[in-house]
């Protein structure tokens, strides 16, 4: 798995930071969400498709390891540690919008389609209207296709194709067993090969 | 012991190798169409890799900031949590003195004025009577009302059907 540290960033080894943010040090444990903060902002995002809910849930996510960072042991990586936590937290936020029968999806997709493209990214230089408006219809519709799947489902398909992870590392941070997690991608991959067998043969 | 969408999983990813990959593949009846499907799997994660694969964070530094500032106040509202334990802990303990010499005083004032309104002097005559008993076999019929003015300080005993006075009040 990739962070975004620096090379001066990496100098300083992860456990080091995490053995200080054990001692009470708040500087070190910026230094671990200056790491970490995109990579769970986005994987976040794509479980919720709301950038005001993704925000939020990665804040959420950062406190709760910051208050439980004494109690990380080593046994995995920091960053599998906190993925458990922001798949916690994520996924049991998406159970209550469920309960609540709350369905935001949809008009986030829109809202996303509608504003992202100029507010969040900066468009290349040679990127046509046309060309830009039919990257967000695609992405719109992968994002109604993810909608779709379970909050497990979910969490599953992206930690393999989006994070690259491996199954005993879904297994480990979603607490599941690795045959749960090939079990949980055989019916996510086949539910979205439905929902988007049309976009992605025809790109 | 996999079942067969944990095999399927395993092979679209590269995990089968040896005799695990070729009994996998023998077992399958259309060879073909599962390379096919292979293949739009792949295309899939790629698909997906390459639309949702990067989601950038908008202002990054705000979002540190922001993270900064509540860990502060989340770190800070513990001990103000403890201080406040403390005067709770002072108002349940006042709360138990309050109580305590609430029930003092009302324990107090019940015995003092329990003590003035049963004057030995006022009940002797009636507690004579009353601890009397009237036997039931002699009299059957015996009924007895009781008539009380407290303000006087006067207690009439209307008997009937009394055919013999009980033997503790007869040997006064």
């Amino acid at each position: 798995m990739q962070t975004e540290a620096t090379p001066a960033q990496a100098d300083v080894s992860e456990l080091d930071l995490v053995k200080r943010c054990q001692a009470g040090d708040t500087e070190a444990f910026d230094e671990l969400v200056t790491r970490y903060r995109t990579r769970i902002f986005g994987m976040i995002y794509n479980m919720v498709h709301s950038e005001q809910d993704a925000w939020d849930l990665a804040q959420d996510s950062f406190v709760k390891a910051w208050k439980s960072i004494k109690r990380f042991r080593g046994h995995s990586s920091f960053y599998t540690w906190i993925y458990r936590i922001v798949m916690n937290v994520t996924i049991d936020w998406l159970r209550k919008k469920q309960v609540k029968g709350e369905c935001g999806e949809f008009d986030d997709a829109i809202q996303l389609k509608e504003i992202d493209p100029a507010s969040k990214t900066v468009p290349k230089a040679d990127a046509l209207p046309y060309e830009t408006m039919k990257r967000s219809e695609i992405r719109a519709r992968i994002e109604n296709a993810i909608a779709q799947l379970s909050p497990e489902h979910r969490a599953v398909i992206l930690m393999k194709e989006i994070e690259e992870m491996q199954y005993h590392e879904i297994a480990e941070t979603l607490r599941c067993s690795i045959g749960t997690v090939m079990s949980r991608l055989f019916y996510a991959r086949k539910k979205l090969q439905n929902l988007l067998k049309d976009v992605y043969e025809n790109i | 012991m996999r079942t067969f969408e944990q095999k399927w999983t395993a092979w679209l990813d590269g995990q089968l190798s040896g005799s695990e990959l070729t009994e996998f593949e023998a077992s399958l009846p259309d060879k073909a169409a599962a390379e096919a499907e292979k293949a739009n799997a792949k295309k899939l994660g790629a698909l997906l890799k390459r639309e949702i694969g990067a989601h950038g964070l908008a202002n990054e530094e705000f979002f540190s900031h922001q993270l900064r500032e509540r860990i502060a106040r989340e770190s800070a509202r513990p001990s103000r949590e403890r201080d406040g334990g403390v005067s709770t802990w002072w108002t349940i303990r006042r709360l138990l003195w309050t109580g305590t010499a609430s029930l003092a005083v009302f324990l107090a004032f019940a015995i003092f004025v329990m003590h003035d309104k049963n004057p030995a002097e006022q009940s002797q005559y009636l507690t004579q009577i009353l601890n009397a008993r009237v036997d039931p076999v002699v009299s059957p019929n015996a009924t007895i009302s009781m008539f009380e003015a407290k303000e006087d300080r006067v207690t009439v005993l209307w008997t009937e059907g009394l055919q013999s006075l009980p033997a503790d009040y007869a040997a006064k």
